[in-house]
């Protein structure tokens, strides 16, 4: 309480200075009256009194002094004098602080907008309650396409009964539907949750409910929760939606709340429904089948309970199951699960991206701090003589180090302010990079503690700044002043630091240009990377006529779809400048979904050797030569291939090497197989190859291709079905044309991913060329920062060596020479930090080694042209001020010094 | 002649709080002749040591402050003992007192040896 009054009392003071002052020197006149009249009554003469009274104050100004530090906060007031002291000095040199608060402001914004992206994706609390208890299960085998195979349903329910650390477990199902609107179809990405999922996962409605355990089961009505961001993208946020229907594949569904905002994992799902709405996943197939795995679990720490106590239940559920189930794990396949916490699976995919950005970002901010301490250093320099004489006038060591620390404290803020506005600009490229790599993207802020981050890490640099310049050591003002304010230009000490920066500023430039090397050429390699389709100028659209649910309750509907596509199909054909036109599904470039193990006549597996599964694909006898995917041997599909006629089957080649190696699987059969098949209409009679085509990239360009079975589009249901137009030019022209035709023909299908080839390779490409990008420019600009680095200390050190030049020059040496002493300089500094920036170099490639493709972490090609770079741009830093030494005219120095 | 002393840290409110206590409302200069006088003019105290000083109690509430026409008529700045200046007094006393029989114990003589 005292001293909370104590402290008020003096910060009023801070502000009525003026009237106090005047009040206390009236107090002390009055003291010093008082004391003067009794020493005159005591005898002395009315000269001598004062005197006395005088000697015995102690002098009035320095009691004026220590009343006036009682009065206010002393320390406040000369920071404030300070910083007022610090304006004015940058203000005189305009030019030193416009280039210092840039630097800074390159440096700490890419560090804030950076760390803002790291905050929300990878750092920050997951919104879900307890967040950190939540847990994702991830079933997994070597197999193509098995790293995360997910659970079957009785799996599930082995875990739920056998692991006491997991308080609840629940399920979720991905599928994709198409919702009818008013005019119009579109597809969603739905999950299919069991009743407990919300509770679980700790999320709460802002709207309605969320599904309960009292919606699992059969014989409930389907009801559907929106999530937030699909709430606001198609119905525009509209609270009415609560309660009303919508037609989901066919059914209605109730909608019947909207969640809160959230990351959604494996898919970014637009809604999730009870699992009623899909019978399959009631059925005794997906409930009793052991490998009809569909299902992914996510699960919440039991009170009390570890995930390392997780960890081991569940390997020994697991091992359990292994065992009593043989069939169901083959051993050649490597079957594990593994236990996550499920914040980590949300970043996985963007963390080694970000945490690559973001020491990218550091090294920036490093180099550029090095720079200001460099310059700071050689203003230092400068300002000896001014630190000089303040030391004379009775400024302490510790006054000098907080008036630097205020000089620096201006310009590292303004260099924050600066830098948050490079933030905010460069926000927009960082999230579109972020959405690629993680759903928790739409989480990224510039709130109050990323404005805080960059706070400190400008008060962190001007605090190491201020300690860099040297200041007079307690003791040693006399010889300074002894040295009579003569510039002591830059003891050696000094200009050591310098050196060790500019070479640490190199250094740190070779690596981060090296990382950018590595990234672009990856980016280049991936541009160049062959997709298997002979040309690019084809346009693909999807158009779903038909859902499954659909072809299972009314077997003519497909008869109908197929009528449909094919009237598509001849009505494309017939626009000018197309050439040919394909159907078929997936389109050619994008991964199927459908995939089945899948078994060859006459071959058994060797024992341990996993079962081979394939991607199941159609398309029609035009397909191929629409896609441009060469066929290598045998037939394409004829008309003749329909149902009824023999069943026959087109395979990739890598399908023919991996079933048939060293022989001709022309003619040979092939059959789907596996327990999976029992639960779909797909028979596993044997089929004929009939040709062998070339592999295609559809798994994205950094993809090895997998095995590939087409199916004639006649002999099989219709899964799915697109048009693949190859066009004589320009591909992309063609959309508006197609797109009628199709709505014509079906007016409420959805058509999706209208798409040219050259756009599809786009889509895989892009992420990196962003990544690439970025880092590139952050390496631009270091290399640029360093190189004014470089160029800025050689200046430095030809003026202070004006004099010992001039008189080289008079005594002989020449220009030329000159220069080239200048150029030797820095070329030691040069060379000594691109060696240790190669070896830095070689150390960080190691580690982003997972971010590379098509060329090796340690590419020499790229080395040897980052070091080629780097020493060139170095040179001509290092010539700029060789020049300028070149040029001194000994007569001039002379008679100056 | 008596050693001059400094004033001990700590002690001058203490001595400021007493004077007014027994003297009531005074200035500055009367606070200081008074300390002066009490310590056999073995303390003296210059303004830069006693108005620091007053400010603070001043601050912390113990002690008002207000400018009154002095004995002989001219005008001074008085200062007076508040509620709290007087509890706070009474506790410093206390812990003064206590203090002095700590340390008086512990520089006692073991043996009833010399007196310094």
């Amino acid at each position: 309480m005292r001293y909370l009054r104590a402290a008020f009392a003096r910060i009023a003071g801070l502000f009525t200075g003026h009237r106090a002052d005047a009040d206390l020197r009236d107090e002390l006149q009055s003291h010093l009256d008082m004391e003067t009249a009794e020493n005159i009554r005591r005898g002395m003469d009315p000269d001598e009194a004062r005197r006395q009274a005088k000697v015995a104050s102690g002098g009035l100004t320095q009691a004026a002094e220590a009343v006036h530090d009682q009065r206010g906060l002393p320390w406040i007031e000369s920071m404030v004098a300070d910083t007022r002291y610090a304006l004015r000095a940058l203000r005189h040199s305009p030019g030193f602080t416009a280039v210092v608060v840039l630097t800074l402001a390159l440096g700490i914004g890419a560090n804030t907008a950076i760390f803002s992206v790291v905050r929300g994706v990878l750092l920050k609390p997951l919104p879900h309650r307890d967040g950190d208890r939540l847990i994702y299960l991830r079933h997994s085998t070597d197999r193509p396409g098995g790293a995360n195979i997910g659970f079957s349903v009785p799996e599930v329910r082995d875990f739920r009964q056998g692991v006491p650390a997991l308080g609840g477990i629940a399920e979720y199902s991905s599928w994709s539907g198409i919702l009818r609107g008013d005019d119009d179809a579109v597809r969603v990405s739905v999950g299919l949750v069991t009743g407990n999922f919300f509770e679980v996962m700790g999320l709460s409605p802002v709207l309605g409910r969320l599904t309960l355990p009292r919606d699992d089961g059969p014989g409930v009505p389907p009801v559907m929760v929106l999530t937030h961001a699909y709430w606001k993208r198609r119905f525009g946020g509209d609270s009415g939606i609560v309660g009303q229907q919508v037609r989901l594949d066919g059914a209605a569904v109730t909608v019947i709340g909207v969640v809160e905002p959230a990351p959604w994992f494996p898919d970014r799902v637009d809604a999730l429904l009870n699992m009623v709405f899909s019978p399959h996943h009631l059925s005794a197939f997906m409930v009793e089948g052991r490998t009809h795995r569909m299902t992914e679990m996510i699960a919440r720490l039991a009170p009390g309970a570890s995930v390392e106590q997780a960890t081991t239940q569940v390997a020994a559920v697991y091992a359990r199951m292994q065992d009593a189930f043989k069939e169901a794990y083959d051993p050649g396949s490597h079957y594990r699960v593994a236990v996550v916490p499920f914040k980590e699976v949300l970043g996985e995919r963007a963390r080694l991206t970000l945490w690559l950005l973001m020491g990218a970002a550091a090294f920036v901010l490093i180099i550029a701090a090095a720079n200001v301490a460099n310059l700071t250093l050689m203003r230092g320099v400068r300002r000896e003589h001014e630190l000089v004489v303040r030391a004379a006038l009775g400024a302490g060591v510790a006054r000098l180090r907080r008036m630097l620390l205020a000089e620096n404290l201006v310009l590292t803020l303004l260099g924050a302010v600066a830098g948050v506005l490079i933030a905010v600009g460069g926000m927009g490229l960082l999230v579109a990079l972020a959405e690629r790599y993680s759903p928790r993207a739409g989480e990224i802020r510039l709130d109050a503690q990323v404005l805080g981050f960059a706070l400190v890490l400008s008060v962190v640099v001007a605090l190491l700044l201020s300690f860099v310049a040297a200041l007079p050591q307690e003791g040693t003002f006399a010889s300074w002043i002894a040295a009579g304010g003569r510039r002591l230009a830059g003891g050696r000490r000094k200009q050591r630091l310098q050196r060790a920066l500019v070479v640490a500023q190199i250094a740190v430039s070779v690596v981060l240009l090296a990382g950018a090397g590595l990234l672009t050429r990856t980016m280049i390699q991936l541009a160049n990377v062959d997709t298997g389709l002979v040309t690019e100028e084809v346009l693909t659209m999807q158009v779903p006529l038909v859902t499954p649910a659909q072809l299972m309750s009314d077997p003519s509907a497909d008869a109908t779809a197929k009528a449909r596509y094919e009237r598509m199909r001849l009505e494309v054909m017939a626009l000018p400048g197309v050439i040919t036109v394909g159907l078929g599904s997936p389109m050619p470039l994008r991964r199927s979904d459908v995939r089945f193990d899948v078994k060859a006549d006459g071959k058994a597996l060797a024992p341990g050797e996993a079962t081979p599964s394939a991607e199941l694909r159609t398309a029609n006898p035009e397909f191929f030569r629409a896609a441009g995917i060469p066929l290598l041997r045998g037939r394409e599909f004829l008309t003749t291939d329909r149902t009824g006629s023999a069943p026959v089957v087109i395979v990739n080649q890598t399908l023919a090497d991996r079933l048939f190696p060293g022989e001709d699987a022309l003619g040979k059969q092939i059959a789907w197989t596996g327990d999976v098949l029992r639960f779909t209409p797909i028979s596993g009679d044997w089929r004929t190859i009939v040709g062998i085509v070339g592999n295609t990239q559809d798994g994205g360009l950094d993809a090895k291709p997998g095995l590939v079975v087409f199916m004639p589009f006649a002999q099989m249901l219709v899964l799915g079905g697109g048009l693949v137009i190859r066009a004589e030019s320009n591909a992309e022209r063609l959309v508006p044309a197609a797109t009628r035709i199709v709505r014509s023909i079906a007016p409420t299908a959805p058509i999706e991913n209208v798409l040219t080839v050259s756009q599809i390779k786009d889509q895989s490409v892009s992420p990196r060329r962003l990544n690439a990008a970025l880092i590139s420019s952050l390496g631009i600009l270091a290399v640029l920062i360093a190189a004014v680095g470089i160029a800025g200390v050689l200046a430095f050190s030809v003026s202070a060596r004006t004099q010992e030049i001039g008189i080289r020059m008079s005594l002989g040496a020449d220009p030329g020479r000159v220069q080239r002493m200048i150029l030797r300089e820095g070329g030691v500094l040069l060379a000594l930090g691109l060696a240790l920036g190669v070896a830095g170099a070689f150390f960080a490639a190691r580690v982003i080694q997972g971010l590379l493709f098509g060329v090796a972490p340690h590419d020499p090609a790229t080395f040897i042209g980052v070091a080629v770079l780097m020493a060139a741009i170095g040179t001509v830093a290092c010539w700029i001020p060789a020049l300028r030494a070149a040029r001194i005219d000994p007569a001039i120095t002379m008679r100056t010094s | 002649m008596a050693e001059k002393l400094d004033v001990q840290q700590g002690t001058l409110a203490l001595m400021i709080l007493k004077t007014l206590e027994v003297l009531g409302p005074l200035h500055g200069y009367g606070v200081a002749r008074r300390i002066e006088e009490t310590s056999n003019n073995r303390l003296t105290l210059n303004y830069g040591t006693l108005y620091p000083a007053l400010l603070k109690l001043e601050q912390e509430g113990f002690v008002t402050a207000e400018w009154r026409p002095s004995e002989n008529n001219r005008r001074a700045k008085f200062y007076t003992l508040t509620a709290a200046g007087r509890k706070q007094l009474a506790r410093e006393t206390r812990e003064w007192h206590q203090t002095a029989d700590l340390i008086a114990a512990f520089l006692a003589p073991r043996r009833g040896g010399e007196t310094p």
